[in-house]
């Protein structure tokens, strides 16, 4: 335990040089495409030695596998982490600490009044058939989003009044109302170009614009990239890159140390140590806007009794269960630090048991019995350690661990639970709680007024600051409990450099890795 | 009874049997006592070795494996005891239904029979858990069924053979209702073959709860069953590989004593004593009792 | 034997026919929904119809069992709704880990069992006969995963001899690495059928001794011992046949919880994940061909004990 910590900290100091060493590869590597020289390798400055290996192929090792290849049409975060800046490119794209820069546009605008945002496309882009990428194809794409509601993204073009092609390089989308997301969400699928008129079954096959293409998918087992030689930007570092699923953390560690996997992301903490011995793997620990969120049924009796729900904050050691975990840090809103609006709210539910039963008397609720509905896939620390504190202060807890699917119908669809916990991914989705329609049933008029205003606010840092009263109100009403926010524990083999640090279970960009011989 | 003197004098069926009690009677204590409380954690005292207090080690969380063992015990007595009652009464129904009734009715539940046995206890408890979910119901009726239709497979002929014979045919001249008279002669004389099926049918719960659990279609992550204990301790074995030690040992003590005890009152119950079954019967008397246990 | 294979075949058919009606019925009730699960939790309501009726999850069921039926029929066991993999490539793929994985199992338990077993019968009465069946009895007693486990603590952890999990990506493209990642898997559950089947052939030994024309030969001047090693051992290879079928069973339902602890890309490792993502076709599909094969299998060793030994009476039930 002690041994991961300090070991972790002696890596975190190489952390700034790994910046440095990035922007000098990527500077470098740019300097050689100009030249058009595709043979010398780039000088890779980290701790390895030797010359990239222009034909190296990456093995990264995953744990959740998308149902199906069609961004269009499915969500999922394990979707959007292999393909979106890999396979398929938007206007804009979002680095590992969610700050917006520009992609398939070379240049954007938005203007005073906040509702004209033009883009300018960069040149040369094609997509992976031979196609050439004009502003049509982004209109097509993103008028089909605003216009078919089952289409990924649809819901983030609600402010759209209009998108035009000015000329073949420029679009411009006009809002009705001004719109601090929006910009962000055309990071995401909402912002995807998929070529006008495009027939391709996106189901298992693909035609996007990325720095790779798709190889091949075997379901249940891998995904399979290589490098497109017609790229329209920097080419890839890799010549390939085939991802492994393993769901099981264990089967994860053992492939890593067999030497089957270049890169292990999603590592077990409490496992680390294994893939800390003799500097075999490097560890790395990233940030994300996962929150661990214990979901509160605001509307049902008797957690619509607040006193109720900030017991239930009150009895949860925080500290110990993370130290349970072995990584992520507190979290006590509902904002976390990668997005607008964070501020340390610790001061609302701090570790008191005795405070727990006292508010719990009050509201007349001793020996309270509730059911924590969970996925299977989370393991067995964070309902062991809630059942546990739980019962001190005399409520008595049911897990029922359910799969993915009959948690989205009972919990999500029907809003048929008490508690629930799932690691909301996303980033900048405060909105929920402003939504009274959202499986947390938490309905409260001056969040939501704020969140509006935050909203159409035109200066980000106001807008910031309207986020950050709007939190510290839902923070207080305890309307839900956040277990943690989650740090991403990566194993990366030596060799291998320029591989993704935060933000890994929502963007995995791999256009900027190489690996040494 | 002679029986009893039979089993008593076997080694094995006297082992079967203290460990069958042992097990009941510290499902019995684990409900007033254990040394600690199963569900406590204590993330400062996570993934301690055997020693004092905590005798057999603690898990990932800090809690205490030997209580949670003994606390285990009563879902296994629990599983074991529901899969033997529906076991019981599904192979009653079944092999009455098999043996006593028209022709049609007798082939349709040969066929119905014949074609459940293919099932394997796991494929049943799939599709009730894709159903219902995961839960321990899942694995007591999994089992239930499962081994309800072997106990029909053995029950079927047992019944038609018993039918035919003096006792029954007197019963039913002196006006007993079919159902008088299978509660009264029919069932006291398959009882003995019951019995063994019974037993083994516990021991195939035992372990079905291990493997299903372990998949995810058992037992709740925190409840303290013994199938869920292993599966999870085995996620960390490879850094502390001993502690899945015990779960599996009091798994397998218990589905040993089981099956000893099943063989021994088979032994102690049959006439033929000395190589086994008779012979023409062997191959459908459901002796292979279902190996195909779930794990 | 000609009407015997006929009737035994009607049965087999009827039999599949009632599999796939329970296979299909048993899925249909189901809190999760696959429409759902498609759309993601930020779908609307129209966009979970639109799935719904894109394949068809709102026709009556009996429509759509028949439409399923037709197409195994024609060997088309349906694609995924999930993915638009198509079900049998699938299992033809996976068939790939699981096929060598039963056999090499099935080989396992059966050098295990046939020598001991026979040994112990001969041996019986004295202490090393008594302790083989003692020892049979408590590795019978074992689960399946832990026994896994175990051997992975002793020959990956400690000794470092074997991959503790895995198969290798290119599949048998590299035999030997193929194999080593089958070493444990299949020692899993050979050890453990095998020591069910000890029994067995223990007991056939046992009972062949007591048999006719073995106590003949005894009397003849052969030993006992070797009267039985000369004529009772078909009696004991059928009784062997006899068992078979369910010793199939039993290593089909072990190389699931094999397959997930050891993370082998098979069959009943994507049964397990389908089962959780409820993709309806595949599983209906993957559960089917499972059934069918312990029913065909039964049906072939019924025939096969049946022609070779025209004795056996197919007594009334």
């Amino acid at each position: 335990m002690h041994r991961t910590r300090a070991a972790l900290t002696s890596r975190r100091s190489h952390a700034p040089r790994r910046a440095a060493v990035a922007l000098l590869t990527g500077l470098t590597a740019a300097a050689l495409m100009l030249s058009a020289c595709t043979g010398s390798p780039a000088p890779s400055g980290s701790s390895a030695s030797g010359a990239a290996d222009a034909n190296a192929t990456l093995t990264v090792g995953l744990v959740l596998e998308p149902s199906s290849l069609d961004i269009r049409h499915t969500s999922g975060a394990a979707l959007e982490q292999v393909l979106v800046d890999n396979i398929y490119e938007g206007l804009v794209s979002r680095t590992q600490d969610n700050k917006i820069i520009d992609r398939l546009a070379k240049s954007h605008d938005v203007s005073a009044d906040g509702l004209t945002y033009t883009f300018v496309l960069n040149d040369g882009i094609t997509f992976h058939n031979g196609a050439k990428l004009t502003s049509a194809d982004v209109v097509a794409s993103l008028q089909t989003a605003k216009d078919d509601k089952t289409v990924q993204g649809h819901a983030d073009l609600a402010d759209v009044a209009s998108i035009e092609a000015k000329d073949d390089k420029t679009v411009v989308i006009t809002l009705t109302q001004p719109s601090q997301n929006f910009l962000f969400s055309l990071t995401g699928a909402a912002g995807l170009v998929f070529q006008k008129g495009d027939t391709t079954d996106l189901q298992a096959a693909e035609n996007g614009t990325g720095p790779f293409t798709l190889t091949q998918w075997k379901k249940g087992d891998s995904l399979s990239f290589a490098r497109n030689d017609t790229y329209w930007g920097t080419k890839a570092g890799v010549k390939s890159v085939v991802f492994d699923y393993i769901p099981d953390f264990t089967a994860g560690v053992n492939a890593a140390q067999s030497g089957t996997l270049d890169v292990l992301t999603a590592v077990d903490a409490n496992l680390a140590p294994q893939l800390d011995k003799n500097g075999a793997f490097t560890l790395t620990k990233g940030r994300t806007t996962d929150k661990g969120t214990l979901a509160f049924n605001n509307a049902k009796a008797p957690l619509n009794d607040q006193r109720v729900r900030e017991a239930l904050r009150l009895a949860i050691d925080h500290k110990a269960l993370i130290e349970a975990r072995g990584v992520g840090t507190t979290l006590y809103g509902p904002i976390p630090q990668l997005d607008p609006g964070y501020k340390d709210l610790s001061s609302t539910a701090p570790y008191d048991p005795e405070k727990a039963e006292s508010l719990l008397k009050e509201a007349g609720q001793e020996n309270l019995a509730l059911t924590l509905t969970i996925p299977s896939f989370y393991g067995t620390t964070v309902p062991q350690l809630l059942t546990s504190d739980f019962k001190k202060v005399g409520v008595t807890l049911t897990v029922n661990s359910v799969e993915f699917p009959a948690w989205l119908d009972s919990v999500y669809t029907k809003h048929d639970y008490d508690l629930s916990f799932v690691l909301h991914v996303e980033p900048r989705d405060f909105g929920n709680f402003a939504n009274p329609d959202y499986y947390f049933g938490y309905n409260n008029p001056e969040v939501q007024k704020l969140y509006a205003q935050s909203q159409t606010e035109l200066d980000a840092k106001k807008s910031a600051d309207l986020l950050s009263q709007a939190a510290q109100i839902v923070a207080k009403d305890a309307a839900a409990d956040w277990l943690y926010e989650d740090q991403t524990l990566t194993a990366v083999r030596p060799g291998v450099n320029g591989f993704p640090k935060d933000s890994i279970n929502s963007r995995l960009d791999l256009r900027g890795v190489t690996v040494t011989k | 009874m002679s029986t009893l003197r039979r089993l008593r004098s076997s080694a094995a069926g006297l082992f079967g049997l203290i460990v069958v009690a042992a097990i009941l009677v510290t499902a019995g204590v684990s409900l007033f006592w254990t040394p600690f409380d199963p569900r406590a954690t204590d993330v400062a005292s996570r993934w301690l070795a055997p020693s004092w207090p905590h005798l057999l080690g603690t898990d990932l969380t800090g809690r205490d494996i030997l209580s949670l063992i003994m606390a285990g015990s009563r879902t296994t007595v629990l599983v074991a005891i529901g899969a033997g009652l529906i076991a019981t009464l599904i192979g009653l129904a079944l092999g009455a239904l098999g043996a006593l009734t028209a022709r049609w009715v007798r082939e349709t539940v040969a066929v119905l029979v014949d074609v459940l046995i293919a099932f394997p206890v796991l494929i049943i408890a799939m599709l009730i858990s894709t159903v219902h979910g995961g839960s321990l119901w899942v694995v007591v009726w999994a089992v239930g069924i499962g081994f309800g239709v072997n106990v029909a497979r053995v029950t079927r002929p047992e019944l038609r053979r018993v039918q035919h014979s003096d006792f029954v045919i007197a019963g039913k001249a002196s006006g007993l209702s079919p159902l008088q008279n299978l509660v009264q002669h029919l069932l006291p004389n398959i009882a003995p073959v019951f019995i063994v099926q019974l037993s083994w049918a516990m021991a195939t719960a035992v372990l079905a709860e291990a493997g299903l659990s372990y998949l995810g279609f058992g037992a709740s992550v925190v409840d303290p069953s013994w199938g869920i204990l292993l599966a999870d301790l085995q996620r960390y074995i490879q850094i502390h590989p001993l502690t899945v030690v015990w779960p599996g040992l009091a798994i397998t003590i218990t589905v040993l004593a089981f099956n000893l005890l099943g063989d021994a009152l088979r032994d102690a119950t049959d006439p033929t004593l000395r190589t086994g079954r008779r012979p023409a019967n062997r191959a459908r008397a459901g002796e292979p009792r279902l190996p195909e246990v779930t794990a | 034997m000609l009407r015997y294979a006929l009737t035994r075949g009607a049965l087999l058919i009827a039999g599949l026919l009632v599999a796939s009606a329970l296979i299909f019925l048993a899925l249909r009730v189901f809190p999760g929904d696959v429409a759902q699960l498609l759309a993601g939790n930020k779908a609307t309501p129209e966009q979970v119809d639109a799935i719904r009726k894109a394949l068809g999850l709102d026709q009556p069921l009996v429509l759509q069992y028949l439409g399923w039926i037709g197409g195994v029929l024609h060997g088309d066991l349906g694609t995924s709704q999930l993915n638009g993999a198509s079900v049998a490539a699938e299992l033809a793929q996976k068939a790939q880990v699981t096929v060598p994985l039963a056999t090499l199992s099935l080989l396992v338990a059966l050098i295990i069992a046939v020598p001991l077993g026979i040994g112990s019968a001969l041996l019986r009465g004295r202490a090393a006969g008594t302790a083989l069946n003692t020892a049979a009895q408590a590795v019978a007693a074992v689960p399946v995963v832990w026994a896994g486990m175990m051997l992975v603590v002793v020959f990956a952890v400690w000794l470092g001899w074997l991959p503790a999990q895995g198969f290798p990506r290119g599949g048998w493209a590299d035999p030997g690495a193929a194999l080593q990642a089958l070493i444990l898997p299949a020692l899993t559950i050979g050890t453990i059928e095998g020591a069910l089947l000890l029994r067995f052939v223990r007991s056939a030994t046992l009972q062949a001794a007591g048999q006719d024309f073995v106590r003949t030969a005894a009397a003849k001047g052969l030993t006992r011992n070797r009267a039985l090693l000369q004529h009772g051992l078909p009696a004991v290879g059928l009784s062997i046949i006899t068992v078979l079928g369910i010793q199939v069973a039993g290593i089909i339902v072990g190389s699931v919880v094999v397959e997930q602890l050891f993370t082998l890309p098979g069959i009943g490792r994507m049964l397990v994940v389908d089962v959780g993502t409820r993709d309806l076709v595949k599983v209906q599909g993957e559960l089917l061909v499972l059934t069918g094969m312990v029913l065909i299998i039964g049906f072939a060793v019924d025939l096969l004990h049946r022609a070779l030994d025209p004795r056996q009476r197919e007594a009334d039930e």
